[in-house]
This record gives C-alpha cells, sequence and structure tokens, in this order.
C-alpha cells in the first residue's frame, strides 16, 4: 500500500507548509525584544499583558475589532435571511437579482469597494464612524450566511412544510416553528463565518474607518512601514485562536463537510 | 478447471470483526449466492475477494494460486456495482472497453469487444448513447457487459438488483442466470433478497453476523435448514417455543413428536420450525390425546391470495400461519372460530433455543 | 369552505402581501445602498477631474482613462506605465492561482476519500488558516524569509550557500534574483511573492474542490480498479475528466481574488514590479493622492475581475448543462 503511504505524506507536508507561517508568528509573540525573531530571543509573555493590558492602543483596536466583527456579523446575517428565503419560496427575478447584488462586493476585489465606500461615506459624513464600519462589513460578508443559509433551505424536506400546513400552521407559523430552527446551525455557522472574516478584514476598513480609529489588524497594517512587533503577534495568536474555536463550534453543532459542499447522502 | 476458495478468511474494522475466519469454496462454472440481512458482512466479504478490502487473515486461492496480496486491479475480477458506477463522461461503448483502453488495446478491437457484448447483453446498437439517456434496466445490462469485456476468472456482482424495479428485478434474474450459464463462469452475487438467491443460485451460503450459517444448494437450505436463523430468512416458518421430554417436544400441555427424534437431552429448552405450507388445519374437535401432535387455536384473520389460503391463528404458544391451497377449503373458516393445527412430525425441525433466538 | 369565508380568506392574504410590500422594497433599497452604490460611485469619481492636494471636483472628463492607458501627456510622449502595472497583476495572480490549484487538488482528492471525522478536522484546520488576515501572513512568512534570521539564514548556517556557491548554482539564482553577491536572498523577489499569494489562497482551493472532489462516487473508482486501472490510471482516466470543469473555475476565481491582493505585493515584490491594487491604494490614500486616478484605476480593475468572473459562471453553465 505504498500509494497510501505517498498519499499520507503528502497531505503531511502540506500542512506542514499551511503551519509554518502560523508557528512562526506565534512563536514571535514569545519574543523579549522589540524585534521578530525566530526563534525567540528573550522569552516572555509580557507581551500577551501589553496587548490585552496595558498598552492603550491595543486595547482599543481589540475592542473595536470585536464591536465591529459581531455587529456586521449580525447585521450580515439580518440582510442574507430575507433574500435566502425569498429564493427558497419563490425563485422570483427578483430575489435572484437581490441575491446576485449581495453577492457582489464579496466576488470582486475588496479594495474596489473599499475606495467606492470610502466615497459614499465621506459623502454622507459618516467617514470615520463605527456604524459606516458595521454597515461596510455587513455589505462585504452578507454573501456567506446567504450561502450558508440557502444550503439549510435547501436541506429542509418539504414534506415536513406539507404536514404542519394539514394540521393547520400557516406560513408563520411553519417559518417560526420549522423553518427557523431547522435551519439555526446553518444561520449560526453563517454568522460565525462573517464574524471571523470580519475580524480579519483591513483593506475594506482602512478606506472606510479615515484614520478616525483602528481595529486590530488595521493598526498592524498602517504599522506596515515601521515593522512587525512582537505585540502584534499576540494579535495574531489570539485571531486564530477565535477562528479556530469558532469553527469548531459550527462542526460540533453542524455537519461541517456537508455545509462546504460535501454530498449528505455518504458518510463513510 | 480451478475452485476459488477462501480460507480462514477474516476481516476487522478496528476492534469489530464484521467477516469471521470463514472457508468457502466457489466451485468452478456455478453462480453462488451470498445471502444474509445488511450488516451480516456479505458485501464486505465479496469486496475482500474483488481485491477492494484487504482482508485481516486468511488466504484467498484460485486453484493452487494464492492471489491473497494480489491488488485489485491485477485481479481484474468484472464487478458489477449496487450503483452500477457507470463513467457518466463516457460514452457506452466506451464504458464497456475500458478495461481494454487501459491495456492500451487498438480502437478497432475495443469497438468489436464492445459491439459484441452488447449484442451479448441485448443492447445492440447502444453503443454511441450517453450514459444518462438510459433506464435502470439498460445501465445494468451495461454494467454487466463492462466487467465481462475483460473475461475475468471471477464475476462479482453486489445487490445487482437493488436499484430496479420490482417487475424489471424478475425478469433481470432469470435473465442473469442464463447468461451466466451460457458463459459458464464463476459468479458470486451477494445479495438480501432470498427469492432472488433461489432463482439464481447454484449454491447459497447464508451469512448472519458475519459468519456462514448453511451452505448448499436452494432445495437443501429451503427444506432442511441447520439453524433457527436460516429457517427464518429463508421463506416462512412458524416457531413454538417447548422443551425436550422424551425425543418429543412438550408445548404446555402438547406433546409434539417429530421424525426423527428430537436429539437433544430432557429439559433442554428448543423450539420447533413448521412450514405453514406443511401445518396442517382441521376441526376444533380433532385434538385426541397422543395421535393429534398440534395445539388448539383460534382463527384471528384470513386472508384469500388467490391461489394459496393464508390463516392465521392464536394458540396458547403464541402465533401460527398456515397455508393451504385455495381448493382445500374444508371448513368454514372466519376469526374468531375454534379450530386446531397440527405439526407432521416429518415436517418439523428443531432447534436449540439460545437468548438470542428467544427474542 | 363558505363563499364568504373563500373571500375572507384572500382579502387576507392581499393585505398580508400590501403590507409586507413596501418592507421588500425598503429592504431592496438597503441592498442597493450597501451593495451597489458604492461600485457606482467609483464609476462616477473616476471621470471625475484633480485639484489641489486631496482634494477634486466633479466633471465628465475621461482623462484619467485616457492617462491610464496611454499616460498623460499623450500624444507627445506615450507611457504603459499603468498597463504595465496591470499586466504585473495578472502576472502574479495567474501563477499563484495556477500553482495554488495544482497543489490544492491532490491535497482535496485525498481529505475526501478520508471518513467524515477526518474530513472535519481538516475542514476546521483550512478554514482556520483562510481567516487569518494577511497582514498575519505576511508577517510569518516575513519572518521565515528574513535575510537575518529565516531560509537565507538557515542556509548560510547549514552550509547550503557555499555548497550552491561551489556547484555554480549560484550564479543561476543571482541571474534570478534570489540572491545577493553575498547570500541567498528572498526578499524581494517575484519568487517570494508569487509563495505568499498561493499561501494566501491555497485554503480556499481546497474548500472550493471540495464539493466536487466529494462528490465523486467511489464506486467509480473502485469499478476502475477493478477493470485492470492502476492508481495513476484512475486519476487520469476517472478522476480528472469528472473535476476538469470545477478545477478551471476555481483557478479562474483564484485569479479574480488575487487581483487585489495588496499587503503581499507591497512587502515581498520588487519595487518595480508593483500592481494595480497597489497603485489604487497609493491614488486615493497613498503617496500619489489623486482620488479619480485612483478611481479609474479601481474601475479597471473591476471590469477586468467582472470579466473574468462572468466567464467563470458561463464555463459552470456549460459545465452543468446535459451531456
Amino acid at each position: 500500500m505504498t500509494g497510501r503511504v505517498v498519499g499520507r505524506g503528502f497531505l503531511g507536508m502540506c500542512a506542514l507548509f499551511v503551519l509554518a507561517p502560523i508557528v512562526v508568528v506565534c512563536a514571535a509573540a514569545l519574543n523579549g525584544g522589540r524585534t521578530m525573531d525566530f526563534p525567540p530571543t528573550d522569552v516572555t509573555l509580557v507581551r500577551f499583558v501589553e496587548f490585552f493590558v496595558t498598552e492603550e492602543v491595543w486595547v482599543r483596536a481589540l475592542t473595536n475589532s470585536v464591536v465591529i466583527a459581531v455587529a456586521s456579523a449580525l447585521l450580515a446575517v439580518l440582510i442574507a435571511w430575507p433574500i435566502a428565503y425569498a429564493l427558497w419560496r419563490r425563485d422570483s427575478p427578483a430575489a435572484k437579482a437581490l441575491a446576485a447584488l449581495a453577492a457582489l462586493p464579496f466576488a470582486l476585489p475588496p479594495i474596489v469597494l473599499g475606495v467606492g465606500l470610502g466615497f459614499q461615506w465621506g459623502f454622507l459624513g459618516a467617514l470615520g464612524s463605527i456604524w459606516s464600519a458595521v454597515l461596510s462589513h455587513a455589505a462585504l460578508f452578507a454573501a456567506l450566511p446567504l450561502v450558508t443559509v440557502s444550503i439549510g433551505l435547501q436541506s429542509i424536506d418539504r414534506a415536513h412544510l406539507d404536514a404542519a400546513a394539514t394540521m393547520g400552521a400557516t406560513d408563520g407559523v411553519i417559518f417560526r416553528t420549522i423553518v427557523l430552527p431547522q435551519t439555526l446551525p446553518y444561520t449560526a455557522s453563517g454568522f460565525f463565518f462573517a464574524l471571523v472574516l470580519s475580524f480579519n478584514e483591513f483593506i475594506v476598513m482602512f478606506f472606510v474607518s479615515s484614520s478616525a480609529y483602528a481595529t486590530v489588524t488595521l493598526q498592524i497594517f498602517n504599522s506596515l512601514r515601521n515593522g512587525f512587533t512582537p505585540t502584534m503577534a499576540v494579535g495574531a495568536i489570539t485571531f486564530i485562536v477565535v477562528s479556530v474555536v469558532a469553527f469548531s463550534l459550527v462542526a460540533r453543532f453542524g455537519d461541517l463537510p456537508r455545509l462546504m459542499g460535501a454530498d449528505p447522502a455518504r458518510s463513510s | 478447471m480451478p475452485d476459488v476458495t477462501l480460507q480462514a478468511l477474516r476481516k476487522d474494522f478496528g476492534s469489530i470483526t464484521v467477516v469471521e475466519a470463514t472457508d468457502l469454496t466457489f466451485r468452478h462454472g456455478e453462480l453462488t449466492a451470498l445471502l444474509g440481512p445488511s450488516g451480516c458482512g456479505k458485501t464486505t466479504l465479496l469486496r475482500m475477494i474483488a481485491g477492494l478490502e484487504a482482508p485481516s487473515a486468511g488466504r484467498i486461492r484460485i486453484g493452487t494460486r494464492d492471489i491473497t496480496d494480489t491488488p485489485a486491479h491485477v485481479r481484474r475480477f468484472g464487478m458489477v456495482f449496487q450503483s452500477f458506477a457507470l463513467f457518466p463522461h463516457m460514452c457506452v461503448r466506451d464504458n464497456i472497453a475500458y478495461s481494454l483502453a487501459i491495456d492500451g488495446a487498438p480502437k478497432a478491437q475495443r469497438r468489436a469487444r464492445a459491439d459484441e457484448l452488447l449484442d451479448l447483453v441485448r443492447l445492440g446498437g447502444y453503443g454511441a448513447r450517453r450514459v444518462g439517456e438510459l433506464s435502470g434496466g439498460q445501465r445494468q445490462r451495461v454494467a454487466i457487459a463492462r466487467a465481462l469485456a475483460q473475461s475475468p476468472e471471477v464475476f462479482l456482482l453486489d445487490e445487482p438488483m437493488s436499484a430496479l424495479d420490482a417487475k424489471l428485478r424478475e425478469e433481470m434474474q432469470v435473465e442473469l442466470r442464463m447468461l451466466q450459464q451460457r458463459l459458464g463462469i464463476t459468479t458470486i452475487v451477494v445479495t438480501h433478497d432470498q427469492r432472488e438467491a433461489m432463482t439464481m443460485a447454484d449454491s447459497i451460503v447464508v451469512m448472519s453476523k458475519g459468519r456462514a450459517e448453511q451452505v448448499g444448494p436452494p432445495h437443501e437450505i429451503y427444506h432442511r435448514p441447520r439453524t433457527r436463523f436460516v429457517a427464518d430468512f429463508i421463506g416462512k416458518a412458524n416457531f413454538i417455543d417447548g422443551v425436550i421430554e422424551g425425543g418429543a417436544v412438550r408445548v404446555g400441555p402438547a406433546l409434539i413428536r417429530t421424525t426423527p427424534h428430537a436429539a437433544f437431552i430432557d429439559r433442554s429448552p428448543v423450539t420447533i420450525a413448521c412450514r405453514p405450507e406443511a401445518t396442517e388445519l382441521g376441526a376444533a374437535d380433532a385434538n385426541g390425546p397422543s395421535g393429534a401432535n398440534g395445539l388448539p387455536a383460534e382463527i384471528v384473520f384470513v386472508r384469500d391470495l388467490g391461489p394459496v389460503q393464508e390463516v392465521h391463528l392464536r394458540t396458547s404458544a403464541g402465533m401460527v400461519t398456515v397455508e393451504q391451497a385455495g381448493s382445500a377449503r374444508s371448513m368454514a373458516l372466519a376469526p374468531g372460530e375454534r379450530a386446531f393445527v397440527r405439526f407432521p412430525p416429518e415436517a418439523i425441525r428443531v432447534f436449540p433455543r439460545t437468548v438470542e433466538a428467544a427474542a | 369552505m363558505t363563499a364568504i369565508e373563500a373571500r375572507a380568506l384572500d382579502a387576507a392574504a392581499e393585505h398580508g402581501a400590501s403590507v409586507r410590500r413596501p418592507f421588500a422594497w425598503l429592504f431592496a433599497a438597503i441592498v442597493i445602498f450597501l451593495c451597489l452604490v458604492p461600485f457606482l460611485f467609483v464609476i462616477v469619481i473616476s471621470f471625475g477631474e484633480k485639484i489641489e492636494g486631496a482634494a477634486w471636483r466633479w466633471a465628465f472628463d475621461a482623462t484619467n482613462y485616457r492617462r491610464f492607458f496611454v499616460g498623460a501627456d499623450w500624444p507627445a510622449t506615450i507611457s504603459f506605465l499603468y498597463l504595465q502595472k496591470m499586466w504585473y497583476s495578472l502576472y502574479f495572480a495567474v501563477i499563484a492561482a495556477i500553482v495554488a490549484v495544482l497543489v490544492a487538488f491532490p491535497f482535496a482528492y485525498l481529505i475526501t476519500r478520508q471518513s467524515r471525522q477526518a474530513q472535519t478536522l481538516w475542514l476546521i484546520f483550512l478554514l482556520s488558516s483562510l481567516a487569518l488576515s494577511e497582514v498575519f501572513i505576511v508577517m510569518g512568512w516575513d519572518i521565515l524569509l528574513s535575510n537575518r534570521s529565516g531560509l537565507p539564514m538557515v542556509l548560510r548556517e547549514t552550509g547550503v550557500t557555499d555548497w550552491l556557491k561551489a556547484e555554480g548554482y549560484f550564479d543561476t539564482l543571482r541571474a534570478w534574483g534570489l540572491a545577493n553577491p553575498r547570500d541567498v536572498r528572498f526578499k524581494t523577489s517575484d519568487f517570494a511573492t508569487i509563495l505568499t499569494m498561493t499561501y494566501l489562497v491555497f485554503p480556499y482551493a481546497v474548500i472550493l474542490l471540495y464539493p466536487g472532489l466529494s462528490r465523486i462516487d467511489p464506486s467509480m473508482v473502485e469499478a476502475a480498479r477493478t477493470m485492470g486501472a492502476g492508481p495513476l490510471a484512475v486519476v487520469r482516466t476517472v478522476v480528472l475528466p469528472l473535476v476538469a470543469a470545477p478545477l478551471f473555475g476555481t483557478v479562474l476565481l483564484l485569479f479574480v481574488y488575487l487581483l487585489g491582493v495588496y499587503v503581499a505585493i507591497t512587502v515581498f515584490a520588487d519595487p518595480a514590479k508593483q500592481t494595480l491594487a497597489v497603485s489604487v491604494y497609493d491614488s486615493v490614500r497613498g503617496a500619489t493622492l489623486d482620488a479619480p486616478f485612483g478611481s479609474a484605476q479601481a474601475v479597471i480593475l473591476l471590469l477586468t475581475a467582472g470579466g473574468f468572473l462572468g466567464a467563470s459562471l458561463w464555463l459552470k453553465q456549460v459545465a452543468e448543462r446535459p451531456a
């Protein structure tokens, strides 16, 4: 079975390739000095304290990151749900058009969206406000819950809806008692996808925040010219942990392979 | 001409043994059915023979040639899968000639062989069609033709009829059997349908929980089942629990005699089995002391199926079904009527009663 | 049901619908405002005219586009500077997209053959690395490829650099821009840029290929094996034909994504090989403040991306047409 050994070896090498920079960045957070040495010199956990407690710039940035991520993910779900529902119930040209519009910001290079939103909020005087950032990210990431909720709706057995109707349930009741509960894992995973990606996004944030405030990734992005510091690497570790937790939750409460497109029937 | 033999063949998945150490011989040119309920290991056994699963222990031989370590693509046993697994991106002819294409055979030869097989499965002229255009029955024929194109030593089929509707299934069972006999190729078919096995096979291997319970021709499996499982799985049977008493079986007040005498010691718990068509139905006052060999019963349900009549009765030892020819209606049969069911001694099989069987 | 009850039901449905309709229009307006209007802004402003400093005014003037294609002083002088930047955008994006798919294809295929639980673990791993911001990824590769403490140092300390010099390969590396007179060097180079960009989209590639590959019926692979196909023949004759369309579609999607990459380019690419995305940034908020011109470049980028996206959608339709 040499084929199997080669296969495993290939998977392992790819995994190492994916892990290499992540491990390096995480280790860099342990550096005592100001330089990003690997292996870390002067190993210390002081950077973590700096990031979460003492250095105000990072604490503020982290707060902004969290607020914007949570709020925009919620809003993205609220935008995506009516569209996904309309697409599923009626599949009208209007629904399809709205779905295409909602997906547009995500499919095209985000730098263009960033530039456009920068102009837009500028005209409305909302440039540099946290709320315009929330709206911007909601627009950018609405495509994600749109996809996951659509998958969820497709998985609803139409027979359940017919059965409920024969027992006297109106559309509203069916929605509340059958559709919503059955699609809850998909709604949640759409929310988490949007949350994690919003956390990590900086290009659109750059144009929309206009130096009025910063998120963690934006702060790092701004410091690009000056070079990276170990305190920034703590941000990296935080974000990785958040991602792993978020996706593990999605896997725990939903069917992750199915969500990513695998055939529901096959369960090897 | 070599037979296919399995020696102590076993398959474990982790800590679960799916196929227990099995010794089997598949005679050359015969069609053997691996029959059993889902999860009994029959498909795993077939896949080990094909080379798609590596056995955890044991050897597989063709004649004296040990093929246990030969990979599937060298063994090249033609196999028909449950879903047929036809290649959607190839036309029918390319599907059938696939094995020749792998060998690098020239186009003319591939075409000729494919046409030859299309005629064999009575799909002549379908060569250029796409797989998506075919009906279920047609797809099955193409799958059969494809597997046979490489003139394999062994022909394997995994539940080949399950994707077909009932009527087509019966037709194809006969047709496949006739094809197999014409070609004289050693064939192994996995199925959970006992009628299918009885129709097609020279020899049936009845499997349960990874073990071969009985091996034999259909007639023997049906009339002389060796375990309660086999008696229950093949055809229908009435099962009555009792206790051995002097070579006969005591069921409550009745003493049921068997021919030959039940060869168990006194007081062993046993179950007797009698096929519904062998069980006799008599009038309520026919229960005499010793010659009766049966139980009083009350009619619960009557079904007239045309050629036969099915009568369900309740006895002190459980439900009993009697099947009799439609013309043998000798008494008024209505639910609630009292009657007597008789088990002819030569038609009774006696099995030891284990904890599982009692469930 | 009586006729009166039937009419009441119809009226209720009508009322329900008419109550819903304004909400529907409001909702549609919000979506349009958030998802379409920004792009319209970019298009409109691209026809504007720059005035002093960071300011600009409305106009209807194709100067910016002329500047993009043939230079500001045309017809006096011709400059293809921006077309060149566009070229570098395409160049880096296409190579990284193809390499990513080449590696991701066997990777994704092997994953789909594993147990459901193993697949879930791999997916969590991939999704987490996919979500990781470009800044962190660039940070990591910056360290790994840094001249002082990264791969070049490792090669030097282990003697590989000396071996390369002795064998003459070192000169080849210098010709490729991968070495200083003394050491192997990865920053800045095409190699480092493409490496980082490939790394960026590799998880996307696996996730895009995952549905198609997981839907391949394993019995088809097994059937091929029973007919004499060894592992390579199976991939060549069964797997590849079935995934050719998704493979190509994935390359296109990744390519579009990579057109917008910024950080990796600024850190790892040669200053002479900057891309259009970098130029847009510079024009709008960076060194060369010229918002209308930045918008014009963004529009070109948009049209290019949109064109390729459209091509991939069309391909998808072709692939799904019944054979």
